[in-house]
């Protein structure tokens, strides 16, 4: 039983939009609200947009993606193995991972495994730091993820393959193909990633074993203007993985674990006069399979559908003034071997308000209501503001209050789920400053963030493992972004670099959080000239903490990795491209997670073909 | 123009070396005693404490010892002759060292799977398996030949074996359940390596003593959360006919574990408390000898009763460094010390 619930921590463990480096950085301009409502609150708080290039030069999972390219920590159990991230010093828990505005995260363990997101499926992804519940819901206390599917109008019929080969048999084949006119758009991916993921440990003797994986995602989108005042909108996804979890030691005995997630979304849009009527309809399915012992059959699940509703109604008082009024409904239908079945409706009512008051100051402040059978119905809210002080300097404040609801497994799990048990509370404020000149940005970002009934399975004196409402946990951080892009001639500079500094501790013990370092860095580097074009990424993660009692001896090292990439462009108008990779360049010898070494230099190569 | 770009090349903590452990001032470990950590579940650091007999502790003595990693979920050790044999669990691996000077000697692998306890008899040794713990008809005892470190046979047994002992050519074993909840004491024959007998016993069966031809057995009853709760029950029973001769049950809610067996004192724990009973009274007492909490026990996880002091592992939260908490027959706290993570069991060696 114990180890049971060992299983499930080691699946548990973080206005201006910045573009990432090797696109072209655009500001928004004196935009009406109007037409750029539908990202609520982007004028309060910065989002980072990981898209294009990006995306080809990153390795599948989203792991990967975010690791280089974002202040987010991660924690792996081995190169593909379970993932969790830490957002702002905030557990694996408190991130959410939206799927065109959907949340996707698992309603059994309340969070995501990184490494079952495949990013190919999607041409967008928007990363959001900070409390965001008033607009996503439940668990966006630390930050949200955004996969979007994100179509274009009028470009005719598109083709693109890429596909990859690396050491260890790791593979991956991507085939997009996306057709528009002037009022429809459609879009369809299929991809499939895998391998045997046998990479020695570096330094030792031992190999990986037991680290296969593989994964399909079919990603499906459409979009059709029916007339000048409506919009339908489609998405689909569909995510079959499968993965063995490589042995802690060489003689353990073997186990893998199954995923098979669905999700389907249509949208519908209608403008009239002076409204903006959205109404979005999704449904979920999750299934995860974990088999204890390889060779056998049996195994324990967890499985629910879910069924999400959301409405919005968006009215512009003036040109400068935008009401929104929004209902929610999630209807969650989960079963397991471990759980007992049980149906979970929540509602939820929210208000918004956006005001431009000048060219450079504008406010927002919106309440969330919530409505819940069980849990309580908090009234959560946001507000902030932004003001363009000078021609390169925007400062942005915000405050908001965000809360989490108990998982199935918090409130279900067979004689031990408690449904007593209270949502988690985060009150947080942010300052943001944000500094832009000519093609360089830079941001600095101080906030706070108080959880109070933080939710975790803690043991009692006999030793068993419950869920229980405990601890109040203080965080302050700072982040830093920065992004430069230089053009000379045909010679093209980028640096991209992000820095987080947190601290996240438990106000009673006053020790820093485990899994949560001080310091994490990362960098981007890229040089192009005419067809070619170099890239070297950089991350450095700082020491953490394994134990809650800080033990020294127990501190895991704080290691860097990076890796190095060239591309060259072929064709009239360059459309097939040639890549290699050298994933850690330098060879080092990490971990990020105590006794899971992650592998040494290896290299990888792509080809990446639009016709 | 703007701001400049960093980046060091090199800038983290390798050069933070894992503290090494000194060795005791005696250059080996021949006198003192060893606190055996499991370590996280997963995380491969499960590690061996030793305290001298001057009250110091040295930590991960087998790491230090043979620069490598013990493995992953240590769950016990056997002393036999010179060498110690520690059973790593989630490891599937017995690691043979000297017990003196610690120093690895060869690691049994073939045919263990999910080991748990190892008890000594002649030149094998007998080693409880699980198995596959979602199976519940491949668990075993094997027989490892103490000269080759191969095992050599497999002792089909009922689901979930744990702790083991040795009686007059006979193996008597404990079915705690592994995943599932047991209820019976194997008895099973050294000789012909076969199944002579199952006794009943409450569910749960955790501690066995035996002393003049009687086997005491705790069980632990099941707990709450499996929402089919049973009493918990200590039983005496006589090894010539394997009958019960007498049954003591625990107040309902209850939950005992562990056993054990100093001057004719029985000592078990229950919530954090330690109880005694007389084997010649054989009554249960309704008040502890002492309670641990009020010491700062947080989870009393190990527990051993041996030359007039008891010794209690305290667990914490399963996620930090545990502690040795020692107390005389009288339940005074004597001494107390840190250990590392999860400590289960202690081992004396002098």
């Amino acid at each position: 039983m114990k180890e049971i619930f060992y299983f499930l921590f080691l699946c548990m463990g973080f206005g201006q939009v910045i573009y990432s480096q090797t696109d072209s950085i655009t500001t928004l301009g004196n935009v009406y609200l109007k037409s750029v409502r539908v990202k609520d609150s982007a004028y309060i708080t910065n989002v980072t947009i990981l898209s294009d290039s990006v995306l080809r030069q990153n390795q599948a999972s989203l792991t990967n993606l975010l690791n280089y390219n974002s202040p987010v920590y991660f924690k792996e159990n081995g190169s593909g193995m379970v993932s969790s991230p830490s957002f702002r010093g905030t557990t694996a828990s408190q991130t959410v991972v939206l799927w065109n505005g959907i949340n996707i995260n698992s309603q059994t363990t309340g969070q995501t495994d990184f490494n079952t997101i495949n990013i190919r499926g999607y041409n967008k992804i928007e990363v959001k730091p900070g409390g965001s519940s008033v607009a996503d819901g439940s668990g966006a206390i630390g930050g949200t993820i955004n996969l979007v599917n994100q179509l274009e109008y009028d470009a005719g019929f598109k083709n693109e393959i890429f596909a990859n080969y690396g050491e260890f048999n790791t593979y991956g084949l991507d085939y997009r193909t996306s057709y528009s006119s002037k009022k429809l758009s459609f879009m369809l991916d299929l991809t499939r990633t895998g391998s045997d993921n046998d990479y020695p440990y570096p330094e030792t003797e031992q190999i990986n074993n037991n680290g296969h994986y593989q994964n399909t995602n079919i990603s499906f989108a459409a979009s059709s203007k029916l007339d000048s005042k409506n919009t339908l909108k489609v998405f689909a996804n569909v995510y079959k993985g499968r993965r063995n979890f490589s042995v802690p030691t060489p003689n353990a005995l073997k186990t893998k674990y199954t995923d098979f997630n669905t999700r389907s979304l249509v949208e519908w849009e209608r403008v009239l006069g002076k409204f903006i009527s959205t109404l979005k309809v999704a449904t979920t399915t999750e299934e995860y399979r974990y088999f204890g012992n390889i060779a056998s059959d049996f195994y324990t699940f967890g499985k629910v559908h879910s069924l999400i509703a959301k409405y919005e109604l968006d009215y512009a008082l003036s040109n400068r003034m935008l009401l929104s009024l929004g209902a929610n409904y999630t209807r969650n239908d989960g079963q397991g071997s471990d759980i007992q079945t049980e149906i979970r409706n929540l509602a939820a009512a929210i208000v918004s308000f956006k005001h431009k008051v000048s060219k450079s100051v504008l406010y927002e402040v919106s309440l969330r209501q919530e409505a819940n059978e069980d849990h309580g119905s908090p009234l959560l809210y946001s507000a902030g503001m932004s003001a363009q002080l000078t021609n390169f300097y925007l400062l942005k404040l915000n405050t908001s209050k965000n809360y989490r609801i108990p998982t199935y497994n918090d409130l279900y799990w067979q004689g031990l789920g408690n449904q007593n048990l209270k949502p988690e509370e985060s009150y947080q404020g942010e300052i943001s400053n944000n500094f832009k000149i000519n093609n360089a940005t830079f941001s600095v970002t101080a906030y706070y963030n108080s959880v109070k009934n933080l939710l975790r399975w803690i043991p009692g004196s006999d030793g068993v493992f419950r869920p229980e409402n405990t601890d109040k946990v203080q965080i302050y951080g700072l982040e830093s972004i920065l992004n430069l892009e230089k053009k000379v001639n045909y010679h093209v500079f980028s640096l991209s670099a992000t820095y987080a500094y947190t601290i996240s501790e438990n106000e009673k013990t006053q020790k820093q959080l485990i899994y949560v370092p001080f310091h994490k860095f990362t960098t981007s580097v890229g040089y192009g000239f005419k067809n070619f074009s170099i890239y070297y990424q950089y991350l450095n993660n700082g020491e953490v903490f394994t134990t809650t009692d800080n033990a020294p001896e127990h501190i895991l090292n704080s290691y860097m990795v990076a890796n190095l990439g060239a591309e060259y462009a072929l064709g009239k108008q360059k459309e097939y491209t040639l890549g290699v990779q050298v994933f850690n360049l330098w060879d080092e010898a990490y971990e990020s997670v105590q006794n899971r070494p992650m592998p040494g230099r290896n290299f990888n190569c792509y080809i990446n073909l639009i016709f | 123009m703007l701001l400049l770009s960093f980046f060091a090349v090199s800038c983290t903590s390798d050069d933070r070396e894992t503290p090494k452990e000194e060795t005791p001032p005696s250059g080996d470990y021949a006198q003192g005693i060893f606190i055996l950590n499991e370590g996280g579940f997963g995380y491969s650091n499960a590690s061996v404490s030793f305290l001298d007999a001057a009250g110091q502790v040295y930590n991960s003595i087998y790491s230090n010892v043979n620069n490598t990693n013990l493995g992953d979920t240590a769950q016990s050790m056997g002393f036999e002759g010179d060498n110690a044999y520690i059973v790593v669990n989630n490891s599937s691996t017995i690691e043979v060292v000297n017990r003196n000077s610690f120093q690895h000697i060869a690691t049994v692998s073939n045919m263990i799977v999910n080991p748990r306890y190892i008890v000594f008899e002649g030149n094998k040794g007998y080693i409880s398996n699980w198995g596959d713990p979602n199976n519940i008809n491949d668990d075993y005892v094997a027989v490892l030949n103490l000269e080759t470190n191969l095992v050599e046979a497999k002792i089909s047994v009922a689901e979930g074996p744990e702790k083991l002992l040795i009686h007059n050519g006979k193996i008597y074993v404990a079915h705690k359940g592994g995943y599932g909840y047991g209820n019976t004491v194997s008895v099973v024959d050294i000789a012909s390596q076969s199944l002579l007998a199952s006794i009943p016993v409450a569910d749960v069966p955790d501690g066995m003593v035996i002393k003049n031809g009687l086997l005491y057995v705790i069980s632990s009853g099941k707990p709450s959360y499996t929402q089919d709760e049973t009493v918990a029950k200590l039983f005496s029973i006589n090894l010539e006919n394997n009958n019960v001769e007498n049954v003591q049950a625990f107040p309902q809610g209850k939950h005992p574990r562990h056993l054990e067996l100093e001057n004719d004192a029985l000592y078990y724990v229950m919530d954090n408390n330690v109880y005694t009973m007389s084997l010649n009274d054989f009554q249960l007492s309704q008040t502890p000898l002492f309670d641990s909490t009020s010491d700062g026990v947080e989870l009393l996880y190990g527990f051993k009763v041996h030359q007039g002091n008891i010794y209690i592992a305290d667990a914490k939260d399963y996620v930090s460094n545990g502690e040795v908490f020692i107390y005389n027959l009288t339940g005074d706290l004597q001494q107390k010390h840190s250990v590392q993570i999860i400590p289960n069991s202690f081992y004396f060696n002098n």
